[in-house]
């Protein structure tokens, strides 16, 4: 049994924010934060059910700029024509999360602020270098996903913070692909690589074997060197491997998605 | 200013039926359809919605019922496997899991039934590959599977013939 809670029902992003405190913390699929309390990690002493703020929900896209609410979840992510069209790796990663239940259930915003450091979904908005949109009593902050996952469990967000919607730039004319290794409900290791050829840019970004992801910059593709990236990363020694063998399975799926890139591209 | 409760009335649908009761936010839906509604159908074993055996649909939609709290269901449409069948005849999803020995302990059972009654739902033509993958996040310490998505094919292809099922 879950320990006692008050529950808050907010409709507005104002109230929802009015609602926030230490002990009073979002609430939106309740996925990791409903374990997390069950298993006596976490006591907050009222839930802000946000999953009633209409503001929160659906995705758009504006000025180039795909934006996602926080408590959409990653069913629906999946599903949506825009992200499909715009950003199929973006809608093959949420296909891929967990399973039909968390996906349901689970929300792109939760994802983000738990920073469990398995998530295929922040591995993927670094290789796109997503923001998140931060709501508080005192105004508005956008943040790179890249800053916002400082470490293990650790989002640089205020108790009084709410990730309101998810911000990614589309890229011009560009490949992207993702690659994960899985033996159980999330990664060994995920690999976003994102080439955009119109910016001659190309991004390898490498989730899940560390507590945060890592990112390898260069200008095309033919730059990257495998064994230089499994050197880049570094490596939590969790059941899912040692250092060592995180490092193989990174060089190997490094590998494999720049090959799989070549394959998306025809010419 | 929005106001903190610690008890709550909730309405909903299950299995048709409408019920309405008042309840504490941490009220589990798994515990809800068990204890409160006597519906044992659902089972619990791993509450970390690894294992699936919980599963139940929210407005047709498969959730974890070890790990939802029953609040999130007031106002909506939510099945257990006792809703599967029409109460004479089994749903063919049942039906399939009998002949083609899809059980063992059957301890699984609601859960996957519950979980390919969402397939069937949503993807009506899901073909073998797209049927394992649906399946990925239940698990059955007896059959080794096969059997499971030899029954799933087999219904969705039966119900494909009679789609009124
Ligand atoms: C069995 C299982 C398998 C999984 N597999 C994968 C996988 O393969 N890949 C992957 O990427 N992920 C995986 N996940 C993680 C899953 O994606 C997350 O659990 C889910 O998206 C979290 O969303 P939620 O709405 O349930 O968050 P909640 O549990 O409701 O909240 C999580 C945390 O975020 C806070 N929070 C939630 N929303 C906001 C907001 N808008 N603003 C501020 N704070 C907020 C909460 O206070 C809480 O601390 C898995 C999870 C499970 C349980
Ligand atoms: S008991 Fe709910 S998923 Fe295992
Ligand atoms: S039949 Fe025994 S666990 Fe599946």
């Amino acid at each position: 049994m879950l320990p006692r809670f008050d529950l808050l029902r907010p409709t507005t992003v104002a109230e929802a924010v009015g609602c926030l405190s230490e002990e009073s913390v979002p609430y939106c699929g309740g996925t990791e934060l409903l374990l997390a309390m069950r298993a006596g990690l976490y006591r907050p002493s009222a839930l802000v059910d946000i999953k009633r703020v209409p503001e929160l929900r659906g995705i758009r896209l504006r000025d180039g700029v795909l934006s996602i609410g926080a408590a959409t979840s990653h069913r629906v992510v999946a599903l949506d024509a825009l992200v499909r069209g715009q950003l199929p790796m973006l809608a093959t990663v949420e296909q891929g999360v967990g399973n039909a239940r968390v996906r349901a259930q689970g929300s792109v915003g939760g994802n983000l602020c738990f920073a469990e450091p398995k998530s295929d979904l922040a591995t993927a908005l670094v290789a796109y270098e997503a923001s998140v949109s931060l709501t508080s009593a005192g105004g508005t902050r956008e943040v790179l996903v890249s800053e916002l996952i400082q470490g293990a469990y650790f989002a640089d967000k205020e108790p009084d913070e709410l990730l309101v919607s998810i911000e990614i730039p589309l890229p011009g004319d560009h490949d992207a692909v993702y690659l994960k290794y899985q033996t159980m409900e999330r990664p060994t290791v995920g690999v976003a690589v994102m080439n955009d050829r119109s910016g001659r840019r190309c991004r390898v970004v490498v989730g899940a074997v560390g507590e945060v992801p890592v990112v390898w910059e260069g200008t095309d593709p033919s730059e990257v060197v495998p064994d230089e990236i499994a050197e880049l990363v570094d490596p939590v020694v969790d059941l899912t491997g040692s250092a060592r063998y995180k490092r193989h399975v990174t060089a190997v799926y490094v590998r494999r998605a720049l090959r799989a890139l070549e394959g998306s591209h025809p010419s | 200013m929005i106001e903190a409760v610690s008890f709550l009335p909730i309405t909903l649908t299950v299995n048709g039926v409408e019920v309405t009761r008042v309840v504490e936010p941490r009220t589990l839906l798994a515990d809800f359809v068990r204890d409160d509604l006597g519906l044992t159908g659902t089972k619990v074993s791993c509450r970390l919605q690894v294992c699936g055996a919980c599963t139940v649909l929210v407005d047709d939609l498969p959730v974890s019922a070890c790990t939802y709290l029953a609040v999130d269901a007031d106002g909506a449409d939510v099945r257990t496997v006792e809703g599967l069948s029409d109460g004479e005849n089994l749903h063919p999803l049942q039906e399939a899991f009998v002949e083609k020995f899809a059980l063992q302990c059957g301890f699984c059972t609601p859960g996957f039934l519950m979980m390919s009654k969402a397939l069937a739902t949503e993807n009506p033509t899901a073909d073998r590959a797209e049927i394992i993958e649906h399946l990925e996040g239940n698990i059955c310490r007896c059959t080794g599977y096969r059997p499971i998505v030899e029954a799933v094919e087999c219904a969705l292809a039966r119900m494909r013939k009679v789609p009124s099922e």
